[in-house]
């Protein structure tokens, strides 16, 4: 087997405590070069912790941290070679945007004229040709935006860290600003290592995403895997929509566990049931869009009728009580599908469907 | 107003106050241009001679003293205030922060002449400073820091310290420390992310208490009186010889025209200063 390159960041059970509370624990995770990393999770999940203690902001009680093979957790920020983009610019006031964009080289002591054009270049690259010589408060946020990115790349980082960089854009630019910084990373090869609580930023711009919650990272994966192959309860129910459903285990086999729900059955990655007996109760998860519908009367998972519908133009979401669950269920058809509010139906699972199941929690 | 007819009730005391400051110093302007009749407390007529009269050497030298002093108070005190400021905002323990504030801030409520006699206990021949010095055998004899400019220079400063870290603080911990963060994140260390970055932002603060420490000085009274006794003078000192060993009131209120007309000046400069700091930064 090829030597493994080495990876633009290692970060090794690292934990960080602020008094009683652990705000990251025993967090392991490599990144290699090029790669563009999401740290998802809710508020206070420890995303930020994480990203400030790759950054050197703060200094982990355990664990250590390597940045391009360099062991750098008692290395000072200023020293660690990192770009960073803060949620908000934190863009020099008294400077012009020229001054932000070359502070950086500056403070390497990069010669004059090469500073011109790397700082040039840099602009160049975010579009923003033409406003050297502005104030950032004569410039827009999404311009801000470009300009904390410049500032940041013009240095060369070994890896590029943001902390919820688009959180304060509307929702157009924000979409924009996504292509456009995936492009740039992807055209300069850069390791990025970024933070967002917003699932669909995450699944649509990563190689990969670490899911988290509570100071554990919970899951890492391709944004298909996470999706398709959540890794426990957390994953499943906070990244993309999800039904839970009452089922059985039936039996273990190998990789596969077998799960009855209503009159079917599906088979299921045996590996977050290993714990349980045959017989016992699971839930079953479920992606809105892995539910067909049938005739009622048909055998399937179970029946339900739809208590309203709402129309996305290529699809339409509808959302249907069923028998003895607390939770609605959402179901995500196409369209044209006729389907109304009173509506009785018959609930069957996709074939294809990538079902999960997880022990109940206790 | 018409709504709420009592609200003339709570603004009486106020006008009253404003009234009676504004008699005050309407008394002390119109004095100021009356001729002094030697030996009564009675002015004769309009004159310009009160403020001809500023010119002599005498008192000349007594302005620029005054100048010079407040000058070195402020930057003093800049001087001091900054670190302790600084210190006090970014501190990160509560109590570190609560001795730092009551450091900088004490001289504030021990009064004026409690504060500079405590500085003769201390400056004094065989205060604590000489005293310690000559135990400790480095000097032969006590150093003369009483009815000197430093010895005033230095509680002067004393007084302004607590103003100066406090305006020096509230302009510091408006600075988002993310600025600073990001400095570090592209590279440069504290010295550098200090001089390029918290150094220029705190200018607005910096030109604030700087000005403020310089009016704050123009006005004291009883550090020069105690500790330049007579020796080191300042407007203030002189307005009190003239007034109350002279009885030139006439003399005494111009030059307190002078010295207020002196100050506002410094202050509307300073104010300029900061506008156009505003206008090119921040
Ligand atoms: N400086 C600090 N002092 C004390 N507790 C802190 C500190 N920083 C973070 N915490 C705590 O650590 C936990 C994780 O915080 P962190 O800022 O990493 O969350 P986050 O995932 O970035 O959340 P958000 O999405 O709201 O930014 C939280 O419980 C928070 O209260
Ligand atoms: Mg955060």
């Amino acid at each position: 087997m090829a030597a493994e390159p080495r990876p633009a960041l290692q970060v090794d059970g690292v934990t960080r405590r602020f008094g009683a509370v652990t705000a990251l624990a025993d967090a392991w995770l490599k990144v290699p070069p090029g790669e563009f990393l999401t740290l998802l999770g809710p508020s206070g999940c420890g995303k930020s912790t994480l990203l400030n203690l790759i950054a050197g902001f703060l200094e982990p009680d355990q664990g250590e941290i390597f940045i391009d093979g360099a062991l750098v957790t008692e290395v000072p920020v200023w020293q660690r070679g990192i770009g960073m983009v803060f949620q908000n610019y934190a863009l020099f006031p008294h400077m012009t945007v020229a001054k932000n964009v070359a502070y950086g080289l500056a403070a390497r002591r990069v010669p004059r004229e090469e500073a011109a054009r790397r700082v040039a270049e840099a602009l160049a690259l975010v579009k923003l040709t033409g406003m050297e010589e502005r104030k950032p408060r004569q410039l827009s946020g999404g311009q801000q935006q470009r300009v904390a990115l410049a500032r940041a790349l013009v240095i060369r980082p070994k890896l590029l860290l943001l902390d919820e960089p688009f959180s304060a854009l509307d929702r157009n630019l924000r979409g924009a600003m996504q292509v456009e910084l995936r492009e740039i990373q992807r055209s300069l090869g850069i390791a990025t290592v970024f933070v967002t609580h917003d699932q669909g930023e995450a699944l649509s711009m990563s190689d990969r995403v670490a899911v988290m919650s509570e100071g554990r990272i919970r899951q890492v994966g391709t944004p298909e895997a996470i999706y398709r192959r959540p890794a426990d309860r957390f994953v499943a129910e906070f990244v993309g929509d999800v039904n839970r459903l009452p089922a059985r285990l039936v039996a273990v086999e190998g990789e596969t566990a077998l799960v009855e729900c209503g009159a079917c059955r599906l088979s299921v990655p045996a590996a977050p049931l290993a714990a349980a007996a045959a017989g016992t109760a699971v839930d079953l998860f479920l992606r809105p869009e892995q539910i067909r519908t049938a005739p009622p009367g048909t055998p399937g998972l179970t029946e339900a009728v739809v208590a309203a519908r709402a129309f996305h133009g290529d699809h339409a979401d509808l959302h249907c009580d069923a028998p003895g669950m607390a939770q609605r269920l959402l179901l995500r058809v196409p369209g044209h599908a006729a389907e109304g509010p009173g509506a009785r139906l018959a609930l069957l699972p996709d074939p294809s469907a990538d079902a999960v199941a997880f022990p109940i929690s206790g | 107003m018409g709504k709420r007819p009592f609200l003339g009730w709570f603004v009486t005391p106020g006008a009253l106050c404003a009234l009676g400051f504004a008699a005050a110093m309407a008394a002390v302007l119109q004095y100021a241009f009356r001729a002094h009749i030697p030996g009564s407390l009675e002015v004769g007529g309009f004159t310009w001679a009160n403020f001809e009269g500023m010119l002599r050497p005498l008192y000349a030298t007594v302005f620029l003293q005054t100048v010079w002093l407040c000058a070195l108070t402020a930057f003093f005190s800049l001087l001091l205030g900054y670190p302790l400021a600084h210190a006090l905002v970014h501190a990160r323990s509560t109590a570190w922060k609560s001795v730092l504030l009551v450091v900088a801030v004490t001289p504030l409520f021990l009064g004026e002449v409690v504060r500079t006699y405590s500085w003769l206990t201390v400056l004094g021949n065989s205060g604590f400073v000489n005293g310690a010095l000559l135990w400790l055998g480095l000097i032969d004899g006590p150093i003369q820091f009483m009815f000197t400019r430093f010895g005033v220079a230095l509680a002067l400063v004393h007084v302004t310290l607590p103003v100066m870290v406090i305006m020096l603080a509230a302009a510091l911990s408006h600075i988002d420390r993310d600025y600073e963060r990001a400095a570090h994140s592209l590279g440069a260390g504290p010295v550098r992310s200090f001089l390029t970055v918290t150094l220029p932002l705190s200018m607005p603060g910096i030109l604030a208490g700087t000005g403020t420490a310089f009016a704050w000085t123009f006005s004291a009274f009883a550090t020069p009186q105690i500790i330049g006794g007579g020796r080191v003078n300042m407007v203030s000192n002189l307005v009190y010889q003239l007034g109350f060993s002279s009885f030139n009131f006439p003399f005494a209120a111009s030059l307190s025209i002078v010295g207020l007309a002196l100050t506002a000046a410094v202050l509307g400069l300073l104010r300029i200063g900061t506008m156009r700091l505003e206008r090119v930064g921040t």
